[in-house]
């Protein structure tokens, strides 16, 4: 476990779950465990505590979810050109820290570490939408609210998801990861069902805002382990920073990646500049004063976000799809929480509907 | 003039233009010389409460990209140029927080400067305008005719289209275009 953490909370009911009973075995025996009748009151932010979306992170609580796994992305909007992209929340918080994370405010109620001792019902959710719609295809993520890789070591969960996902045809999990923490995927087939995705930035970036992540070349060479083990990989350029020097860097950046995955083994490349709602952006700037990837030359655009004011972002987008263009292979894109105007700026056509984005990038 | 001497006459400013108390603690975290040249054009400029406020957090935003401090960004010689200047202190002031807005926004600054001299290179006739988004937020431009008649509006649509080339250049340059 390459992760700290201050205390682990059980609740009651899932003591003695195969999730509990994997945690206890592999948690650091300084590490105190306390069992809780209910684990609500300790998901929530620590009072008196200076920071407590960062002190929820180092909380772990493994409790039962009552609320169904299986949800569209939140990020999803008719105002959006959407890629379909379902979540499976199996988790929620994640223990790096990201200066820009929108966790910051969508879990700032509820800031702890949580994992579902009951994740296997999702395989239920996961087939009745399988049965109820024959030959669509579904990708299904699970690193919307937390990060899919960051404590596999400790939980094990994808272990049980590989297998779960590998006899389903129509469905196509994405394990989504700022970590190198691939070890146990290595031993699992795949079968061309599970796709692995970084999030991929500068080392400018990775220094100045993702706080306790593998390095941009570290995420690389992952990515090359989990590929020659027989899984698709992916990448997503999200967010998108423009600061000073940006389109070089991620230029550089896109050179290093394609120089270890050859552009026709990548399944698909995101890219989603930087936005941030008021509230977010005070949280973070709050959290990360003196972060200058968070003082950009953002606007608030028209979703009410603050985002780098369109010529910009849209000349950074352009930057890298044309790199990529060049590289050789119709490597398939989308840009997250954009409108399909921007798309077309971008990409020089007008984006297919989200099912059929979605499937596209399920079937590969 | 002293570090305690400053502070306390930052205060008294603080109290007089009812400053909010998180904009007087984020003053006051500043080193001494970024503490006194902020309090110095604070006196010079007479500036408002919300003119402070704007200040204090633009400051702040280039102070942390840049990686300098409140001082030297106030030590830049456009903004001398404000302070030291004639004219009422409350056109200056106004001055200073457009100065501060184009060091803060430099690139936005230049596009925007850039895509007005295409809207003004169109020379559109009169009945017809074009207004592009606020800040750049968006890659919506505005497009508006006046007119009174049919034959006024056949005009303004033949001009318009007389300007077709123009006019997708600009959308062009919103849509990233360089």
């Amino acid at each position: 476990m390459k992760f700290e953490l201050d205390r682990v909370f059980i609740e009651d009911g899932c003591a003695r779950s195969p999730l509990a009973t994997r945690v206890l075995r592999a948690l650091p025996p300084e590490i105190p465990v306390t069992y809780v009748a209910d684990a609500r009151e300790i998901t929530r932010p620590e009072s008196g505590a200076a920071d407590p979306f960062g002190a929820g992170k180092r909380r772990l609580v493994i409790v039962n979810r009552k609320t169904p796994f299986l949800m569209p992305c939140p990020a999803g909007s008719s105002k959006f050109a959407c890629c379909g992209y379902l979540v499976l929340t199996l988790a929620s918080n994640c223990p790096m820290d990201c200066s820009y994370c929108f966790l910051q405010e969508y879990l700032a109620d509820n800031p702890a570490f949580q994992v579902y001792a009951n994740y296997t019902d999702s395989f239920d959710e996961l087939d009745r939408l399988v049965a109820n719609a024959r030959g669509r295809s579904f990708r299904v993520g699970t690193g919307e609210l937390a990060d899919s890789l960051a404590f596999d070591s400790l939980t094990c969960v994808n272990h049980d998801l590989i297998e779960f996902f590998v006899a389903r045809e129509n469905l196509t999990l994405e394990l989504k990861t700022k970590t190198d923490e691939i070890e146990n995927l290595l031993d699992v087939d795949p079968r061309g069902r599970v796709l692995v995705s970084w999030t991929l930035s500068p080392d400018a970036v990775y220094r100045s805002s993702e706080h306790r992540t593998a390095s941009p070349a570290q995420r690389i060479a992952a990515a090359r382990a989990v590929l020659d083990a027989g899984y698709r990989v992916a990448f997503h350029f999200d967010p998108l920073i423009a600061y000073s020097g940006a389109e070089r860097d991620y230029l550089q950046l896109i050179d290093e990646l394609l120089d270890n995955i050859p552009p026709k083994q990548i399944s698909f490349i995101s890219m989603g500049g930087l936005r941030m709602t008021p509230r977010l952006r005070g949280a973070a700037r709050g959290r990360f004063p003196n972060d200058p990837m968070l003082c950009g030359e953002d606007v608030i655009a028209s979703d009410g976000r603050f985002r780098t004011f369109t010529p910009l972002r849209l000349s950074l987008y352009r930057a890298l799809a044309e790199r990529f263009k060049k590289a050789g292979a119709e490597i398939p894109a989308y840009l997250c929480m954009e409108p399909a105007s921007v798309h077309e700026h971008v990409f020089g056509a007008v984006p297919a509907r989200p099912a059929t984005i979605g499937e596209r990038l399920a079937r590969g | 003039m002293d570090a305690d001497e400053v502070d306390a006459q930052i205060r008294t400013l603080a109290a007089e233009r009812r400053l909010p108390a998180s904009h007087l603690a984020r003053w006051l975290a500043m080193d001494h010389p970024s503490r006194a040249a902020m309090l110095e054009i604070a006196r010079t400029l007479r500036l408002r409460t919300g003119q402070l406020v704007t200040a204090l957090d633009t400051l702040e935003e280039i102070a942390v990209r840049e990686h300098i401090n409140v001082a030297a960004i106030l030590d830049h010689p456009e903004i001398r140029r404000i302070a030291h200047r004639a004219g009422s202190a409350p056109s200056r002031a106004s001055a200073f927080l457009e100065a501060l807005r184009a060091l803060r926004y430099p690139l936005l600054k230049k596009t925007q400067d850039e895509l007005r001299a295409e809207v003004s290179a169109l020379k559109l006739p009169r009945g017809i305008s074009l207004d592009l988004p606020k800040d750049l937020g968006s890659d919506e431009v505005t497009v508006s005719l006046r007119v009174r008649s049919g034959a006024e509006l056949a005009r303004a649509l033949e001009a318009l289209d007389q300007k077709r080339a123009g006019l997708t250049r600009i959308i062009e340059m919103l849509g990233g275009k360089k």
